[in-house]
């Protein structure tokens, strides 16, 4: 699947920085120590890069099957060997010997597809992560990939265990099926974690976004049913919380260069009709159209600051 | 004369005690189970109705029937318009089980309650406090179960009132309240996971039901039928260039009893390719396999895609259930009246010490062996085997049936119990292709890759296809 560099997609670089947040609304600073964050990196380990930087404190471990990319890996390391333990194994393997014992964990299953073996490994991972782990799942969410009636039928053999009415297709709409994929994760949330357990898995934030390929994330924490209060009182002013399993939120930042983000980076935070606000600062359209250039800059105020600056830098 | 000894013991009073029923009982059967034991009641409803011979049409004769099932934390609620409960059976419905009574009114053919534990074990398995509101023909009545009555002891009468507030329509309502602690968490914090499992259950066992116009929806959704479809070759094929389709294997009896029994079994799409290292994870691909046997009693389905002993793999010289095999289904229809059926008191399982059942089994493990031997002597030549399979029509077992009228069926008076059969003939591989070997070795992805970048350009080209090339290109080469 041809994608932009893994380093320099924006949308899912505002996801990254939302995972950022959600650690330090979830970990008393503490407490970050008795973190290991675990994930699949891609060859530049962005996300690694991200976790060394923010909370240096949270151990890390690498998992990678293909031996160039961890070859690469190993290249780009943000910090020492010993910080950051870059695993040559299949995730499916890792997990299979996973054991949490005492320890907190942070895992990013970042899948660039839609397998049932995923939720598999997500459903896995809840009955074994210790209490108050924080646990995110991608998955790819494209409506293109479900346009024939095989594709359709595939999808519901695949899916049939988790899907909340089995007899309908998949969207053809891409928030609707965002919508669907939340509700899969939530269906196969409470089977990994059903009432009777002590353990429940609160939803934390999602979102749905493209660049170049449709991607729905969701990020959730382990809780004890008794502390899950707690949690909702922490997330209760982050306004990217989807703490009741509502509909995933929109990452759609527009493509601005950096001269027009310094210009509107005074009339930042601004209040209600942000879109509005930021177009007529700027005087002209950023987009196809008025609409369009309104909901997209609605956009970058409410992600600006999450969304890194791409600079061209010459070694 | 010697003196009568005198017995020292008292009779032992074995009288039933209300918590064997309300706590001990309610232990043998999953939450999934009893709301579907609540929904047959609904089916034996329209069954007592006569539906099915007044009917205008007969292909859906439920039509105009609905049943609604509803659930939150604190109550469950089923209300149908499935005919109410008659007066007349008024003790057998809200009697503890069931005893041999030869002035009990007979019951419609076709329902599927037996034991008389169905209902009151599902009200108890999910609360302490039920409400229950009939109309049937001019009687509107409302039973109540309270919570001080489960905890009663030896007071078994339930109070029974006229409707305050009678249905407009005849049928029943039941309101479940006071739900078990679990139970009310299952309806509240696993609400989502109960609702789809259900769906899909309902979709799958109650298919023949849905399709003859019953209208079931579970907290609103409407339940679509998905039925196991056999491919079956159609009387009058496409065009004279398609090849010869394949049918099913069937059997059909009826016994002493008067239990009717219809068996079929197929294939539901081509062969997989054994060699294909995806056809390897086809389980851990999809959720849903339909492969394996159906067992329907009475229009619902007991057992829904087995692929154990249960239903004959694995014993008598059938194969274990391999993936290989993941394109072989059959369907078994038992109809009659409901204690001479091979379930179990809870209706979600087959009773597999059934004598029928047993005899039954014979002639499902007869028409796997077709198919199983058939997939292994077709294994080398998938492509040619495919066209074979893929010229049949999907048909689900009502279909089958209409078209088995048109097929000359064979006596089978030696076996047990005696019937009719159809074996198809199944078209066989040419002999030339004994000639040809099957070459399978194992390399790392990372080679595979490797190779077929070299030999194709790109690395995503299916192992099979790298290695028939690299055996093409040799070949070649190769003097004669």
């Amino acid at each position: 699947m041809s994608q932009p560099a893994y380093h320099i997609r924006p949308n899912k670089a505002v996801d990254r920085l939302t995972l950022i947040d959600a650690i330090r609304l979830v970990v008393k600073p503490r407490e970050l120590s008795d973190y290991t964050y675990y994930s699949m990196g891609g060859p530049t380990l962005e996300d690694f890069r991200l976790i060394y930087e923010f909370y240096p404190e949270i151990k890390m471990v690498c998992i990678e099957q293909d031996p160039e990319i961890y070859k690469r890996q190993r290249f780009h390391l943000p910090c020492r060997f010993h910080r950051l333990k870059l695993e040559r194994t299949s995730l499916k393997s890792f997990l299979a010997q996973y054991e949490a014992k005492d320890q907190k964990s942070i895992f990013w299953l970042d899948y660039t597809n839609l397998e049932l073996g995923h939720f598999d490994d997500f459903m896995g991972l809840l009955g074994k992560v210790g209490t108050n782990s924080i646990v995110k799942i991608t998955l790819s969410c494209d409506p293109r990939d479900y346009k024939k009636p095989e594709q359709t039928e595939d999808f519901r053999r695949k899916f049939e265990t988790l899907l909340p009415n089995t007899s309908d297709p998949p969207p053809s709409r891409v928030d609707k099926l965002a919508l669907l994929m939340q509700e899969m994760v939530q269906i196969a949330s409470q089977k990994a974690l059903p009432s009777a357990m002590p353990l429940m898995f609160l939803p934390l934030s999602s979102f749905y976004y493209s660049d170049g390929a449709g991607i729905f994330t969701l990020t959730g924490v382990v809780c004890r049913r008794v502390e899950e209060k707690d949690f909702r009182k922490a997330f209760k002013n982050w306004r990217f919380a989807n703490l009741n399993w509502n509909e995933p939120r929109q990452i759609n930042v527009p493509s601005l260069s950096t001269k027009e983000r310094l210009y509107l980076q005074r009339y930042l935070p601004c209040g209600r009709n942000a879109g509005r606000t930021l177009r007529r600062a700027l005087g002209y359209l950023t987009d196809e159209n008025l609409k369009q250039t309104e909901i997209r800059l609605q956009q970058y105020a409410d992600f600006h600051r999450y969304f890194p600056y791409f600079i061209k830098a010459i070694p | 004369m010697a003196k009568e000894k005198q017995n020292p013991y008292e009779p032992v009073d074995a009288s039933p005690v209300k918590s064997f029923f309300v706590y001990m009982l309610t232990r043998d059967i999953r939450l999934e189970d009893a709301i579907l034991d609540l929904l047959d009641n609904c089916v034996d409803g329209i069954l007592r109705t006569g539906a099915e011979k007044t009917a205008k049409d007969k292909k859906t004769p439920y039509e105009g029937f609905w049943a609604h099932i509803k659930f939150d934390r604190n109550n469950f609620e089923i209300s149908d318009n499935c005919g109410g409960i008659p007066w007349s059976l008024h003790k057998y419905a809200f009697t503890m089980g069931r005893e041999a009574d030869p002035d009990r009114p007979q019951d419609a053919p076709g329902t599927v309650g037996a034991y008389g534990i169905g209902m009151k074990r599902a009200i108890f398995k999910m609360g302490k406090q039920c409400s229950i509101s009939t109309r049937n023909e001019k009687d509107a009545y409302d039973v109540e179960i309270s919570p001080d009555w489960t905890e009663k002891k030896g007071d078994w009468d339930l109070p029974v009132e006229p409707s305050k507030t009678p249905p407009k329509y005849q049928g029943t309502t039941i309101v479940v309240g006071t739900l078990h602690a679990p139970i009310a968490d299952r309806f509240s914090i696993d609400r989502e996971a109960l609702q789809s499992t259900l769906q899909q259950t309902v979709e799958t066992h109650y298919a023949a039901i849905i399709d003859k116009g019953l209208e079931i929806k579970i907290n609103g959704v409407l339940a679509k039928a998905r039925p196991v479809k056999l491919l079956f070759a159609p009387r009058k094929p496409k065009s004279t260039k398609t090849p010869k389709a394949i049918r099913p294997f069937m059997f059909r009896t009826k016994t002493e009893d008067g239990v009717e029994v219809f068996l079929a079994v197929g294939f539901t799409r081509p062969i997989p390719d054994p060699d294909d290292s995806e056809s390897e994870q086809i389980q851990k691909r999809y959720a849903a396999v339909d492969a394996g046997w159906t067992i329907i009693c009475n229009d619902r389905a007991v057992v829904y895609c087995d692929r154990t002993e249960l239903t004959g793999w694995g014993e008598a010289g059938v194969p274990r259930y391999h993936n290989q095999f993941i394109a072989i289904s059959g369907i078994v229809e038992f109809r009659g009246d409901s204690s001479k059926l091979p379930t179990t008191t809870t209706k979600r399982d087959v009773d597999a010490s059934s004598r029928l059942y047993l005899q039954i089994k014979n002639k499902m493990r007869d028409g796997m062996r077709v198919f199983t031997d058939y997939t292994n002597k077709w294994k080398n030549d998938l492509d040619e085997s495919r066209k074979y399979i893929e010229a049949g029509e999907p048909l689900s077992l009502d279909e089958i049936k209409v078209e088995s009228t048109h097929l000359v069926f064979n006596a089978t008076t030696k076996s047990v119990p005696p019937g009719e059969q159809y074996k198809p003939e199944l078209p066989m591989p040419r002999k030339l292709e004994s000639r040809q070997r099957r070459i399978s070795f194992v390399r790392t992805v990372e080679e595979i890759r490797r190779v077929a970048e070299y030999l194709f350009g790109e690395a995503e080209a299916s192992p099979s296809t790298v290695g028939e090339e690299c055996f093409d290109l040799i070949l070649k080469d190769a003097p004669k």
